[in-house]
C-alpha cells in the first residue's frame, strides 16, 4: 500500500495523481499537530475534470471535499481503515489543511482500486 | 483424516471465450448490402479466422449525477466518437466490455438515437429522465464485471455508429464509469462455397435490426 507524508499547506498537496482507470481510496491518515503552530483544519480533497456530457459540454476542474476534520495544537489524530470506508477520489487525492505549517505532518495511505 | 483426490474419470472443457483461429463466422444476409466486405446482400456469407490479436483498452468517465456521456465506437474527430471500428475489409473486431463497479448504468444504441432494448409498447424505450424507464433495457456493471464479461459486440469496418450511453444513476455527486474494452482482432478470410457442415459449426453474426425484430 503506497502512502505519502506531507507537511500542512492551504494549496492542496498531492498525495496520489489521477488514473483514468482506477479510483484512490484512502484507508489510513495520520495528522501529527504535536509541533504545529496552531488547531489545523484537514480536508481530503478529490480533484478532477469531469467527463464532456449531455449536460456539461464544457466541464471545467471540480474539487470535491470527501473529508474533513480539525486537529487540535499539539494533539495527533489516526483515521484507520474503518474510519475512511466509503471514501473514494476518482481523480487526484489531496489533502490540504487551513494554515501553512512545517510542524503539522499530514500521512496518507491509499489503495488504488 | 487423509483424503486423496480420486483421477477424475473425464474433463470438462470450457470453450474459449474469444473467437480463435481457425474458427469460422457467418454474417447473415441482414447486413446492409452496402457493406461489401462482408455483406452478401440476399446471401450470407461465411469467413474463416486467420489470426487473432487481443487488444485492451480501458476507458473512464467521471460524470456528474443524473446525466450521460455518449461513446460512439465509429471512427472520427467528433468529440463522443472512439475510432474502435476497423479500417480494413477483412478485419472484424470481436469486443468483449467489462464495466467496473459503480453507480451507473449503459444502454446501447444503433444508430443514434435508436436503442437496441426496448419493448414494443408504444412508449416502451429507455429514457434517462424518467426515473423507471432509465432502467429499461440497460446493463448495469453486475452483468458484465470486467474479470467474467459477458457482453460481446462485433464491429466490422464501414457499420453504423455503435452507441454507448453511460448514465451516472442518483445518489452520488459524480461517478467515475470505467469500461474495460478488449479488441479480439480478427483477421478474415473468406470461404468462397462454405458446406453445410461449415455453415453449421460458425458463430452466426446477426445484424442488429434481427436483435430488434425490426
Amino acid at each position: 500500500m503506497p502512502s505519502l507524508g506531507v507537511t500542512a499547506n492551504t494549496t492542496a498537496q498531492a498525495i496520489a495523481a489521477e488514473r483514468l482507470d482506477r479510483v484512490h481510496r484512502p484507508v489510513s491518515m495520520t495528522v501529527d499537530n504535536d509541533g504545529g503552530a496552531a488547531d489545523q483544519v484537514v480536508r481530503v480533497q478529490d480533484i478532477f475534470t469531469p467527463a464532456v456530457t449531455d449536460g456539461v459540454a464544457g466541464p471545467v476542474e471540480t474539487t470535491v471535499d470527501r473529508l474533513r476534520t480539525t486537529v487540535p495544537q499539539g494533539d495527533q489524530v489516526t483515521f484507520n481503515e474503518a474510519d475512511l470506508k466509503g471514501i473514494k477520489c476518482l481523480g487526484s487525492l489531496n489533502v490540504i489543511g487551513d494554515s501553512v505549517d512545517t510542524d503539522c505532518h499530514i500521512t496518507v495511505g491509499y489503495e488504488t482500486v | 483424516m487423509l483424503e486423496l483426490t480420486p483421477r477424475p474419470q473425464f474433463t470438462v472443457v470450457t470453450p474459449p471465450k474469444l473467437l480463435q483461429e481457425g474458427y469460422l463466422v457467418t454474417f447473415t444476409k441482414a447486413w446492409p448490402s452496402t457493406m461489401t466486405n462482408i455483406s452478401g446482400g440476399k446471401e450470407p456469407r461465411t469467413f474463416r479466422v486467420e489470426s487473432t490479436n487481443q487488444v485492451p483498452y480501458p476507458r473512464g468517465y467521471i460524470i456528474p449525477t443524473g446525466d450521460f456521456r455518449d461513446i460512439d465506437l465509429s471512427n472520427g474527430s467528433g468529440t463522443f466518437q472512439e475510432s474502435m471500428y476497423p479500417n480494413r475489409d477483412q478485419s472484424l473486431f470481436e469486443v468483449t466490455l467489462g464495466l467496473r463497479a459503480g453507480n451507473y448504468l449503459v444502454h446501447f444504441l444503433m444508430p443514434a438515437e435508436r436503442y437496441i432494448s426496448e419493448l414494443e409498447a408504444s412508449g416502451m424505450v429507455p429514457l434517462t429522465t424518467d426515473a423507471d424507464l432509465v432502467y429499461l433495457g440497460a446493463r448495469k456493471p453486475e452483468d458484465s464485471p470486467p474479470e467474467d464479461t459477458r457482453i460481446k459486440m462485433y464491429l466490422v469496418k464501414n457499420m453504423e455508429p455503435l452507441i454507448l450511453r453511460v448514465f451516472c444513476l442518483p445518489g452520488v455527486d459524480y461517478e467515475k464509469c470505467v469500461l474495460d474494452f478488449t479488441f479480439n482482432k480478427c483477421d478474415l478470410r473468406e470461404i468462397p462455397e462454405p458446406t453445410a457442415e461449415q455453415v453449421l459449426k460458425s458463430k452466426i453474426l446477426r445484424y442488429v435490426t434481427e436483435l430488434k425484430y425490426a
